[in-house]
């Protein structure tokens, strides 16, 4: 099975003469077996960076290759890919059984194999039971599995999602998730899974992949991507509730770092920023990293303003001199509307360029 | 005014009573539009199965068992008659045919493909139905008789289909649209071409506009007087219509009682094809922004 190489891929569409570039100089790699999640938030070409992959869309530039087989120019036919869609189009006039034999009944192989090799992949999907239904008669996790199964049969060499879970509820999103996992497994090729979600993205990739405006912010592993953002915008769109940012300023640079965030003073043992003294510069927290104090008088003053209890953790929204703040607390925690102090883990402040948002710290 | 009085309707009666009045008003409405639309066909009827000695010197409502006979069906064994209804069948085949397989195939362009001035070439598609089929009836016989199709079954079936193809191809382009591309971009995945997607995955779902189309084209070559008067001008190829009209005036014998048994084997296939498929009609004439 080959990797998938991306190179300067480019797609401006043109809309009532407007020239608008949806996806713009994307440079990745996927290696065989590797499960690469594309996030971004809507809008940000990365479906259009999957059906350029698939061939569904001719990029304006750049070059695709499988392995070594350029497919830049290959009809979506030629390409051997699964692909899943996020309307799940089922072809809702066959039946189950019919839906995932189609692929091999285009490429010609015999009833009798047709039967064998559909049966092996829905006793692997569990739908065994629900081979002779139509679509229509199916729930959406159903669905989902036999548009799965309805790849799984064919060998594709490449893998594609399109968001696929997205109409799904949360429940079955969990569900599915390692079934998704099982069948790319199996495969064993490599899988490009564009996602909004990024929940989906931390929990099933090898590699994230952050898009922004048609640009790849970020490509590393999941950990990597929410531990060590290298962009405000990456740091701000994986992890929930979002990182929560400040305007600061860069004091004395010596050894330690000094660093005045609106008044409060932090020493920050991070090395990056000599040339930065006397800089504007934006912080960012995570917000499991603000610890809340009874004492009002310690770290920056805060009135509670609400609770939203998860269960294992509490998201807490409070009124600062900074606007309002969300802090991961303790499941248990009920501010009451009291006033409380706020305290930064400054071994977890995250430092950003303030005009081109590029983490410096 | 109470909090518990429903406000006033129409009638300004209490709510009970204005329902009793709606619901007879209802009654009534039906009874009316029943009576308009199935008094013609019940005459028709009553008077195929009476003798037609009968039919000339009185009138009857009902073909008691003294006056009843299925003698006058013996007109349609009548070769010219025979030959008539043959020729409409043919006409209304092939028109169906023809509509069918055309306002797919455009329809599918006009849904899927992109070419410059695609909006306007819809909308002048239904400048078609401005004319009165006279208007264009006289242009097409001289065109045909130019080109060899006058008098030809194959001519009449092309000007019919070209009277129903705006309908059919707007009906087909609007509901090929309501099926989403995925299903298209999904076959093409599998491996099938563009022709082979079509074919598996569009046309099939595509089955209730199909048949409202094909009810349209059928209902229009069916009924066409004016086309095949113009088009068809001998006897041997001529179809239904215009032949019996021909029938009464050249004729020596022809009671009423037969022009109505031919009637109403001409009337009863569109009434049962209109019937069985009505499901599949109201659901190919849902489109919405038809």
């Amino acid at each position: 099975m080959p990797d998938i190489e991306i190179r300067n891929l480019t797609k401006v569409y043109e809309e009532s003469g407007n020239e608008i570039v949806a996806v713009d100089d994307v440079d990745l790699t996927i290696k065989d077996g590797e499960f690469v999640t594309l996030v971004g938030p809507s809008g940000c070409g990365k479906t259009t960076t999957l059906r350029c992959v698939a061939g569904l869309n001719k990029p304006t530039s750049g070059t695709i290759t499988f392995g070594d087989r350029e497919v830049t120019d290959k009809p979506v036919q030629e390409r051997n890919i699964a692909l899943l869609f996020q309307d799940i189009a089922l072809y809702p006039h066959m039946s189950v059984q019919e839906n995932m034999a189609y692929g091999l009944k285009i490429t010609g192989f015999s009833r009798e194999e047709r039967i064998a090799r559909v049966e092996e992949a829905a006793e692997l999907l569990q739908i065994t039971d629900q081979l002779e239904k139509m679509p229509a008669d199916l729930s959406g996790g159903q669905q989902q599995r036999v548009a799965l199964g309805r790849s799984l049969v064919r060998d594709p060499e490449i893998f594609l999602f399109d968001e696929p879970m997205s109409d799904l509820d949360a429940k079955l999103k969990a569900e599915l998730r390692p079934v998704i996992e099982k069948v790319t497994d199996e495969i064993g090729c490599p899988t490009l899974y564009v996602t909004h979600d990024q929940e989906e993205a931390m929990t099933m990739s090898d590699r994230v992949a952050v898009i922004n405006d048609g640009e790849l912010a970020q490509v590393a592993p999941p950990k990597e991507v929410y531990d060590e953002p290298n962009s405000q915008f990456v740091s701000q769109f994986i992890g929930q509730p979002s990182t929560q940012f400040f305007d600061g300023k860069v004091g004395a640079v010596n050894g330690t770092a000094e660093l005045d965030v609106g008044g409060y003073e932090y020493d920050l043992a991070r090395d990056g920023l000599e040339g930065w003294a006397g800089e504007d510069i934006r912080v960012g927290l995570r917000p499991q990293y603000i610890r809340v104090s009874e004492d009002s008088e310690a770290g920056i003053p805060a009135t509670h303003l609400l609770d939203e209890p998860l269960g294992d953790a509490t998201h807490s929204f409070f009124d600062t001199e900074f606007g309002e703040i969300v802090v991961v607390t303790d499941p248990d925690f009920v501010g009451d509307g009291k006033e409380y102090g706020l305290v930064f883990d400054d071994e977890y402040i995250q430092l950003f360029d303030t005009d081109s948002g590029v983490r410096i710290a | 005014m109470s909090q518990s009085e429903p406000p006033g309707g129409v009638f300004g009666l209490s709510y009970d009573g204005e329902t009793r009045v709606s619901e007879a008003l209802k009654l009534v409405s039906t009874a009316i539009i029943v009576l308009v639309g199935a008094w013609p066909i019940y005459w028709m009827t009553q008077l195929a199965f009476t003798q037609y000695e009968t039919v000339e010197s009185a009138v009857t409502v009902f073909p008691t068992p003294d006056i009843f006979t299925f003698d006058n069906f013996n007109v349609l064994t009548d070769p010219e008659m025979y030959t008539y209804m043959f020729n409409t069948v043919v006409v209304a085949i092939g028109t169906i045919v023809t509509v069918v397989l055309v306002s797919l195939i455009a329809g599918y362009g006009l849904a899927r493909l992109e070419f410059p001035q695609k909006e306007n070439f819809a909308r002048i598609l239904l400048i078609g139905y401005l004319f009165s089929p006279i208007v264009i009836g006289i242009p097409l016989y001289q065109i045909w008789q130019n080109i060899g199709l006058l008098g030809t079954r194959f001519g009449l079936i092309i000007a019919l289909s070209a009277i129903s193809m705006p309908f059919a191809v707007w009906l087909m382009w609007k509901y090929i649209m309501t099926i989403p591309e995925a299903h298209e971009e999904a076959a093409w995945v599998d491996g099938a071409s563009r022709w082979r997607g079509f074919r598996d995955v569009v046309v099939p779902q595509c089955r209730p506009a199909i048949i409202a189309a094909a009810l349209f084209a059928f209902a229009l070559a069916w009924n066409d007087f004016t086309f095949a008067q113009i088009l068809l001008p001998q006897t041997e190829t001529t179809t239904f219509a215009p032949g019996i009209l021909r029938a009464m005036g050249q004729a020596q014998f022809l009671p009423d009682a037969y022009l109505m048994a031919i009637s109403l084997a001409m009337t009863l296939p569109p009434l049962l094809f209109a019937y069985f498929m009505q499901s599949y009609l109201l659901k190919g004439f849902q489109v919405r922004a038809l």
